[in-house]
């Protein structure tokens, strides 16, 4: 068997992976996409820590994450194609108006 | 059950690597979707089958085909051009992003085990639908019910965001949906149909 810590060892380097997405792309759909790779590193980390412990609430807390990353992706492109309407542009650099 | 594990996280960071630096949108939604069947193979080598299924039908399939259809529709597929408002800004991702995932790897390397592997796997029945949905409708009632909820609202809410104005017949200017924001200020909620339906009477 695979030592639990190979396995958190793995999600860690992919939810920074997701993180420096996050933090250097630029349209927001790519955004997105790094997002979804850091809820994939914590659902691997979840899936881990139920395996050392022998308890299912692990597995089913991914259950529930993976429906909110459905829900988020619905929502948040909605309003990416909503913004794109009026803007014509998805960079983030130029949706800055909230900017304080 | 090494080789497996050391093919597919391999597979798993390649996909990442390309999801963050493909300079085609598609191309990094495709690296996408290499991550996350890795992922699901990985749950599977965990005893999650049940998570390993859904992950491949709900994130790869359902999710990646939203987000392709989106890149598309968009045309986004193309990068962005031009400097970088912020200065240095990625390679000081590329630096806190390591030191991030170098004291994840030290953390990890801190956890052990409470209890030997092999026996606390057994505990799991193999991750199964059955044993999952168990601990899912008993346990975990009130938040599976909460989240169900929480998909109708996303249902509604993601066809109230993208509708366009219905036309009013009667001259009452068009409302705008919830949450869009006026090209110039991001403050002004005057829309162009109402400015064209005030020109139209002036003009009568």
């Amino acid at each position: 068997m695979v030592p639990t810590t190979y396995y958190l060892a793995l999600s860690g380097i992919l939810f920074a992976l997701g993180m420096i997405g996050v933090l250097t792309r630029r349209t927001a759909i790519m955004v997105f996409l790094s997002v979804e790779l850091m809820l994939n590193a914590s659902n691997i980390a979840l899936v881990a820590f139920a395996r050392s412990w022998g308890d299912l609430t692990g597995q089913t807390a991914v259950f529930i994450v993976m429906t909110l990353a459905a829900a988020e992706v619905a929502i948040g492109l909605a309003i990416i194609i909503a913004i794109f309407r009026k803007r014509e542009t998805t960079n983030v650099d130029d949706l800055a108006t909230l900017k304080g | 059950m090494m080789l497996a594990f050391i093919i597919l996280g391999a597979l798993t960071l390649v996909g990442g690597v390309i999801t963050i630096s493909a300079r085609n949108a598609v191309h990094a939604a495709l690296g996408l979707v290499g991550t996350l069947l890795s992922v699901g193979g990985l749950f599977a080598s965990m005893n999650a089958s049940f998570l390993a299924a859904t992950q491949v039908i709900v994130y790869a399939g359902a999710i990646m085909v939203l987000f392709l259809f989106v890149i598309m529709l968009l045309n986004a597929n193309q990068p962005v051009t031009g400097r970088d408002p912020v200065p240095f800004v990625r390679e000081l991702a590329g630096i806190g992003g390591t030191l991030l995932a170098g004291a994840f790897v030290v953390l990890a390397f801190t956890y052990e085990d409470p209890a030997p592997l092999a026996t606390s796997a057994a505990a799991l029945r193999g991750g199964t639908a059955g044993a999952v949905g168990e601990t899912l409708l008993t346990r975990f009632l009130l938040p599976f019910e909460a989240v169900s909820v929480l998909l109708l609202v996303a249902i509604v809410g993601a066809v109230a965001l993208v509708q366009r104005p219905v036309p009013q017949p009667d001259g009452v200017p068009d409302t705008e949906p919830a949450g869009l924001l006026a090209p110039d200020t991001g403050l002004v909620f005057e829309s162009v149909t109402q400015e064209a339906v005030l020109k139209e009477r002036g003009r009568a």
